[in-house]
């Protein structure tokens, strides 16, 4: 569970700052899946870098399962991310000069684990999200649908209990959008919370619970009940 | 991540930019390479001088006489002393003179049978023959009675023998004659030639540097040298031998010295002390260009590669593990840098030893401390853009355009 209470951010020093959060009270339990939404520029990516351990907020607390966070180490922060969250990014973001394996296997490097034990995790989930026939694929010679999946795929390769997407299907024509979205869907019904940013109804449509957020601020939440 | 993998990551990233990498290894390598190819010359020469210096003897050292003019007049007429069985017995008993060899020269026209030739004689003592490790292989040495009572006696060495006598035939007894007087054979040595001077040579002969003193009128000792029981302390024995012998003789317008090697090694050392010096320096400079260069290319890199950073970060990468990646990376390219300009040492130094009288050897002490001090350079060149690196932020670093 995440609970984060009054939790501000603003960019920037002295006469450059810029406001971006204005306290953010917000509980994720296990196993939600969360859209957040909102137009460009409200502050959505920053709430989920807060939230997904990549960045500090400027105050507030978080507490994640029972911990307090907000200020923790930058070491805690990258343990943190190696084993309890798994990201995916717009941009895809792949090591260009590693294929499919290794780029699925990439957080295990940092986790310690033997290199037979990456590979065959990381082929294990490439069969999962459906690139068993692309694995030994360096990120050019695979479509965006596909780098999406590689990178979903790396996400989930340590096996954390959260799955964070900012909007991960930005950069995908509509029909690719709704697979990766059924993808994120099968692995919210297996137990992971997962959390997406997106600006496109549609996205948001797939999530069980749906936060609005406007100029750094919550307007509204709440929960699909389907 | 162990140091194994992120070391295969520096090579493939070394490997990825290869016309770069050679460009800013080029300091390290020119300059560990200058390093060494110096050390190695500058350690084969001083072991061929040395080896020049002392192979005829290696624990023998000669003790000469040397004149001094009184204060205020010109070098004049001036005799040696004589010297006499007593110094020699007083140089025998300076701590750490194992024996002293005493001899004087004298040349003849042997004549034997139908054969002659000019031979080279020297007068020794009975000591000289333990002392130089002389090989009898006929009949005897000398003893100290053919010195005091003027046995006129020689021994042959064996080309002589070879050019003298026959085979069957054995000289021990023999009368030869020498310059006209007889003188009687008592024995055969083995010629301390080497093997390949041997047939160019008429031989030598020794005999009792008494009778060289009768029948030519030289003095009885001419050359005077003390072998040290310790061959590493032998300049000292020697100069402590020669103070003696100035002491003993009461001398006051000259005095005995040994050629001293010391002094001349020294020397030797000392100019090639200063040549690596001047050398040293001009591959260190080489050496500190090379490390801005490298800081420069990982500062490049640093930044090229700022959203792999980013990446790597998100997905879980500590600080320490980011430093160490980059840090690693720097001395992977030093230390190659390094190892080429060692190669690059090994054919300079073979090439050197191949066209040049002087043998350079790349001492494996040597290449340790060159590819030791280029990684070191790595580390210290290293670390700034490894910090940077490690230092920032995962977000700012994926946003990076
Ligand atoms: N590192 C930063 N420095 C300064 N301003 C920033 C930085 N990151 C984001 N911002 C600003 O914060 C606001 C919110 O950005 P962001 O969270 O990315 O919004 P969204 O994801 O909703 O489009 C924007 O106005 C953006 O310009
Ligand atoms: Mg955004």
């Amino acid at each position: 569970m995440m609970k984060l209470s009054n939790i501000t951010k603003v960019y920037g020093k002295g006469s450059l700052e810029v406001p971006v959060l204005h306290g953010i009270d917000l509980t994720i339990e296990d196993g939600e899946f969360v859209a957040i939404m909102g137009p460009s520029g409200s502050g959505k990516s920053t709430l989920m870098n807060i939230i997904g351990f990549l960045d500090y907020p400027s105050s507030g607390t978080y507490e994640l399962n029972g911990e307090q966070i907000a200020s923790a180490k930058e070491s805690i922060l990258a343990k943190l991310r190696n084993e309890h969250v798994g990201f995916v990014f717009q941009q895809f973001f792949m090591f260009p000069r590693d294929n499919a394996i290794k780029n699925v296997a990439s957080p295990l490097v940092y986790a310690g684990v033997s290199k037979r034990e990456r590979t065959s995790r990381a082929k294990d989930l490439l069969v999962k999200v459906g690139l068993g026939d692309r694995m030994k694929h360096l990120p050019n010679q695979l479509s965006g649908g596909q780098k999406q999946r590689v990178a979903i795929a790396r996400a989930l390769v340590n096996n954390p209990t959260i799955l964070l997407a900012d909007e991960p299907t930005g950069a995908l024509d509509s029909n690719t959008s709704g697979q990766i979205m059924k993808l994120f869907t099968q692995l919210n019904e297996e137990g992971k919370t997962v959390i997406i940013v997106t600006h496109e109804e549609e996205i948001a449509a797939y999530a069980k619970r749906i936060i609005t957020i406007k100029d750094g601020r919550i307007t509204d939440d709440r929960r699909v009940t389907s | 991540m162990n140091i194994w993998e992120s070391f295969k990551i520096a090579l493939s990233s070394i490997w990825n930019h290869k016309i770069r990498s050679i460009l800013t290894m080029l300091g390290i390598i020119i300059g560990v390479a200058a390093v060494i190819i110096i050390v190695a010359i500058g350690q084969g020469t001083k072991k061929q001088m040395t080896n020049e210096l002392f192979s005829t003897d290696k624990n023998a050292i000669q003790i000469y006489y040397e004149y001094i003019p009184p204060e205020g007049e010109t070098e004049m007429f001036w005799q040696e002393p004589e010297l006499t069985s007593e110094d020699i017995q007083t140089l025998a008993e300076v701590p750490g003179v194992k024996a002293v060899v005493a001899t004087n020269q004298g040349w003849g026209m042997m004549t034997h049978d139908d054969e002659q030739g000019e031979m080279q004689i020297t007068g020794v003592g009975a000591e000289f023959f333990p002392a130089r490790d002389i090989k009898v292989v006929e009949g005897r040495a000398l003893y100290a009675a053919d010195n005091d009572g003027l046995n006129r006696v020689v021994l042959i060495d064996t080309i002589a023998r070879e050019k003298f006598f026959k085979e069957t035939e054995t000289p021990i007894g023999e009368i030869i004659n020498l310059n006209d007087n007889p003188y009687k054979v008592v024995g055969v040595y083995e010629s301390p030639l080497p093997e390949q001077f041997r047939n160019t040579e008429t031989g030598e002969m020794l005999m009792p540097r008494s009778v060289i003193s009768m029948m030519f009128g030289n003095r009885e000792i001419e050359q005077l040298s003390v072998i040290a029981s310790d061959p590493e302390n032998i300049s000292e024995t020697g100069r402590l031998a020669a103070d003696t012998l100035t002491t003993e003789k009461g001398l006051e317008d000259g005095k005995y010295s040994t050629n001293d090697f010391e002094d001349y090694e020294r020397e030797l050392n000392t100019m090639i002390s200063l040549l690596t010096l001047l050398i040293g320096s001009i591959a260190g400079i080489s050496l500190l260009v090379g490390g801005i260069g490298v800081m420069n290319i990982m500062l490049v890199s640093v930044t090229e590669r700022t959203r792999e950073i980013g990446l790597r970060k998100a997905i879980g990468a500590t600080r320490r593990k980011i430093l160490l990646q980059f840090l690693i990376e720097s001395i992977t390219l030093t230390s190659l840098g390094g190892l080429i300009g060692i190669g690059l040492a090994a054919v300079g130094s073979i090439l050197v030893s191949k066209f040049s009288p002087i043998t350079a050897t790349v001492s494996p002490l040597i290449v340790l401390i060159g590819v030791s001090f280029s990684a070191l350079i790595g580390i210290i060149f290293g670390m700034l853009p490894a910090n940077k690196a490690s230092k920032l932020s995962p977000i700012e670093a994926l946003r990076y355009e």
